[in-house]
């Protein structure tokens, strides 16, 4: 036990026992695996619209927003309506996912509706509308 | 050191635990930056069936209208959003009837959810929704 400096004494090397700590990081690592879902949010400001006879939906989902202003967002990037069916279908290929359409509640119902026939002709079996958290 | 068992010689063979904590650390930090705790509320809306709309719609179907200014129209009358729970209870008596709002495509989102939410506590079982221009 030549390593330590000066300063340390000749016989105890002081050592921190480490186990314990690991037990615990390995304990958050295997929640964080397990609780991580890779949804990838519109990102963008989106107020939505208010219902009282709602229910809690899946967390594994696809979300597709619509703004106030109209605009078709998937992931933080634009969409043209017509582009929401092929995305959500290439979704769908990989994996069968229910889809939630966060639309604002100043946004047109024209455009919810056009989004929403897109995504049911990609073939989603489960379209939800998400509502205000109460 | 003479906490080794009969096998150990002088030596105390420790495995140098440093690498591995931090290869977990860096999975630990990875996880906990990659997870967002997606806690959605919302409902189910439908547009009716191809096969559903082939009966005519008026003398069947319960039918809410929403206008290009957002007012609610019922049976040709303007009504409020209080109302329509009423008038879904009133006329969808053995909750079997269909209810089908009609929203127009510049009225907006927030009252068409307003609707449809009011026309569910109604008592509305089969509900859809269509579109007009």
């Amino acid at each position: 036990m030549q390593r330590r400096s000066i300063l340390s004494e000749p016989e105890a090397p002081t050592r921190i026992d480490l186990a314990p700590m690991i037990d615990c990081v390995f304990i958050l690592l295997i929640f964080f695996i397990v609780t991580t879902v890779f949804v990838e949010p519109p990102g963008v400001e989106i107020v939505k619209p208010d219902a009282t006879l709602d229910a809690d939906l899946e967390k594994n989902s696809i979300l597709v927003g619509i703004t106030a202003d109209n605009k078709v967002v998937y992931g933080g990037k634009v969409l043209a309506i017509a582009g929401v069916g092929a995305r959500v279908k290439q979704l769908l290929n990989r994996e069968e996912l229910p889809v939630i359409i966060q639309a604002d509640a100043q946004a047109d119902h024209g455009v919810f509706s056009d989004v929403w026939s897109e995504v049911k002709n990609a073939g989603a079996r489960k379209i939800s509308v998400s509502t205000r958290k109460d | 050191m003479a906490k080794r068992s009969i096998l150990s010689e002088d030596e105390p063979t420790e495995i140098d635990l440093a690498p591995m904590i931090d290869c977990v650390f860096i999975l630990l930090i990875f996880f906990i930056v990659a997870t967002v705790f997606v806690e959605e509320q919302g409902l189910q809306v439908s547009k009716p069936d191809a096969a559903a709309t082939v009966s005519p719609e008026e003398n069947e179907n319960v039918v809410v209208q929403i206008a290009a200014d957002n007012k609610i129209y019922f049976e040709d009358k303007e009504i409020s959003l209080a109302d329509v729970v009423n008038r879904v209870r009133a006329n969808v008596a053995e909750g079997e009837t269909p209810v089908v709002v009609r929203a127009h495509e510049k009225s907006s989102h927030g009252a068409f959810i307003a609707v449809w939410d009011a026309a569910r506590r109604g008592g509305a079982e089969t509900l859809s929704f269509t579109t007009t221009h």
